[in-house]
């Protein structure tokens, strides 16, 4: 069946989503033609606003709107602590908990040889500057529970230890195999306490 | 144990089926082409959550069709429940008492299954993969763990034979990365290779006797297990790992000009001696099916001990493969005890007082007749 061709784009647009098949795809195209006009252009902007005005905080990784970011300047933290995170979610998911009170370090990523992601292709080399400049005592590495996420743990840990900062990583109550997003808030904050050395 | 029954919908060349067994001998029998192999196979793919024929799930589905699903009911330990696999172009869900499980290693285990086809005589000839499959998947529904640490070990050979690509090619120098992948490499694979030898003790335990008595008492079974490091077979984890570290550490070099993880389980084999001498290069025909037959009759012994229960047993195609002697071994084995679903072109090909006895279900073209 052949689409008009806005129709088309639209649908052609929605498949970019995740989770999203051809036929999801054209259901939401025509719901989005029955839409109020008004409605629609919000959606727009908005779209194009989180693109536009979201940017990475050049100092932990973190996704924000203004650089550095909130919690980079919020200056009654502890700056003594990394929490050291795959993705702006986890980010998000440690602050719900409100149980920590140190800085993050968003990786955007593990390292994987398979998928051709190496350690500088992810935000491991800013994390060692951070570490050389600023007063850090403690590392705790979140990755996620799976080979990737463990691997991308041993190495940093394996780089940072002559260093002397204490490094932990969080253990208890994750599921092995696991994304850390999907973990409930009781689970991960077990995890925090359940830190162990490395 | 067994299957109560069983519900085949766009599976291979059943449209919809639905049939009750009973809980001792089922004989399949029909042309050739007719279904009798899928028939097996459903059985086993409702335990195992993957066909042994294929590694395409693709092909479980009719043709024509977007979904295959196979669902049973089973009686284990006083207990009646429901097991359910379904496959789609989405990737497939397995569900046990109604309740779908996110890794396979909660679902294998609950419905034990041995099978015996033609190709398990290939078991001693064929290559190292047939008998590090065999060893995997018995070791696998006995203790659903271990599938959970060979996927993440598989996943990390994979890693590592990139990385190790990667320093071949010099498009990297990061040998830190490779010392990672090396520990996570060392730490599951000694978790296999230790269980690997646990299970080996028992699986000579309950072989050797059978096949003594199989020979007739002429033929002494011994089971090897062949590393491609040095370590014996009373190691235990400490010592498996140590070992492993040493064989990476003097031979990192050649890993990186080979591009490739040389050590590990996924290298590892099974030697099969009889009265000293090598099955594979010196055995005669009539020995390897002996050496075959004994070990997937341990396998049932085994199981009831591990388990508690005895397993399923499928027969396809192989009772006429075996000649009157060791068909009647066979047989005796299981009479009475052991729910079997034997599959042949033609009942005149199994004399014995069992299938006699077995309900008999005629397959053509994808439905039963009778
Ligand atoms: N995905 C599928 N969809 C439909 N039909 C299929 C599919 N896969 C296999 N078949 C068909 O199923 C038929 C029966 O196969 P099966 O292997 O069960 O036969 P069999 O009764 O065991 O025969 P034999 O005695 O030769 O071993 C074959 O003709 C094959 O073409
Ligand atoms: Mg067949
Ligand atoms: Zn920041």
């Amino acid at each position: 069946m052949y689409y008009p061709e806005p129709i088309s784009k639209l649908i052609d647009s929605f498949t970019k989503l995740p989770g999203i098949g051809p036929k999801t795809a054209v259901r939401l195209a025509f719901f989005v033609l029955n839409m109020k006009e008004d409605d629609v252009l919000d959606f727009a902007k908005a779209l194009v606003n989180a693109k536009r005005e979201l940017s990475h905080c050049t100092t932990c990784g973190h996704i924000t709107d203004q650089d550095p970011c909130a919690i980079c300047q919020d200056e009654s933290r502890n700056n003594t602590v990394i929490c050291v995170v795959q993705d702006p979610k986890d980010v998000i998911a440690m602050e719900k908990m409100k149980e920590f009170n140190g800085r993050y370090h968003v990786l955007h990523g593990a390292i994987s040889p398979m998928d051709g992601i190496g350690p500088e292709d992810i935000n491991v080399p800013s994390l060692l500057t951070r570490l050389k400049d600023e007063e850090i005592e403690e590392l705790i590495l979140a990755t996620n529970p799976n080979i990737e996420g463990e691997a991308t743990a041993m190495y940093i840990s394996r780089l940072v230890k002559p260093s002397g900062i204490r490094i932990t990583r969080i253990a208890h109550g994750l599921p092995m195999g696991g994304d850390l997003e999907y973990a409930d808030e009781v689970t991960l904050s077990k995890a925090l306490e359940g830190r162990r050395e490395l | 144990m067994y299957i109560k029954d069983l519900h085949l919908t766009n599976y291979r060349n059943y449209q919809d089926l639905q049939l009750s067994f009973a809980d001792k001998v089922n004989v399949i029998i029909g042309e050739n082409a007719q279904g009798k192999t899928n028939l097996m196979e459903a059985i086993y793919v409702l335990a195992f959550s993957k066909s042994y024929r294929t590694s395409r799930d693709k092909e479980l589905v009719q043709w024509e069709q977007n979904y295959a699903k196979i669902k049973g009911t089973v009686f284990k330990r006083n207990q009646t429940f429901p097991m359910e696999m379904q496959f789609s172009t989405k990737g497939k869900i397995a569900k046990l008492n109604h309740m779908e499980q996110r890794r396979l290693s909660d679902y294998i285990g609950a419905l034990n299954v041995v099978m015996f086809a033609p190709e398990d005589l290939h078991l001693v000839k064929g290559s190292p993969q047939i008998r590090r499959r065999f060893i995997d998947m018995e070791i696998g529904q006995i203790q659903p763990v271990y599938i959970y640490h060979l996927g993440q070990y598989q996943k990390i050979v994979k890693q590592r034979n990139h990385l190790l690509k990667n320093l071949q090619r010099r498009q990297t120098n990061d040998r830190t990365m490779l010392e990672v992948l090396t520990e996570q490499l060392i730490e599951h694979a000694a978790i296999i290779v230790e269980k690997r030898f646990v299970f080996l003790d028992l699986l000579r335990k309950w072989a050797i006797p059978i096949h003594q008595g199989i020979s007739d008492d002429k033929e002494r079974l011994t089971i090897t297990y062949f590393s491609s490091i040095d370590v014996s077979e009373t190691a235990e984890r400490e010592k498996i790992k140590t070992s492993y570290q040493s064989a990476f550490m003097n031979n990192m070099d050649k890993e990186i000009e080979r591009g490739s993880t040389l050590f590990g389980p996924h290298r590892d084999d099974l030697l099969f001696f009889v009265n000293d001498k090598d099955v594979q290069t010196y055995g005669s025909q009539g020995q390897q099916r002996t050496t075959a037959l004994s070990l997937k009759l341990a396998e049932i012994e085994l199981i009831k001990s591990e388990v508690g229960e005895y397993p399923i047993l499928l027969l396809d195609d192989v009772l006429s493969e075996l000649d009157h002697y060791r068909q009647s071994h066979l047989l005796h084995t299981i009479q009475g005890k052991v729910q079997t679903f034997v599959s042949t072109t033609s009942v005149s090909d199994i004399q014995h007082e069992t299938i006699q006895q077995a309900e008999l279900f005629e397959v053509k073209n994808g439905t039963i007749i009778r």
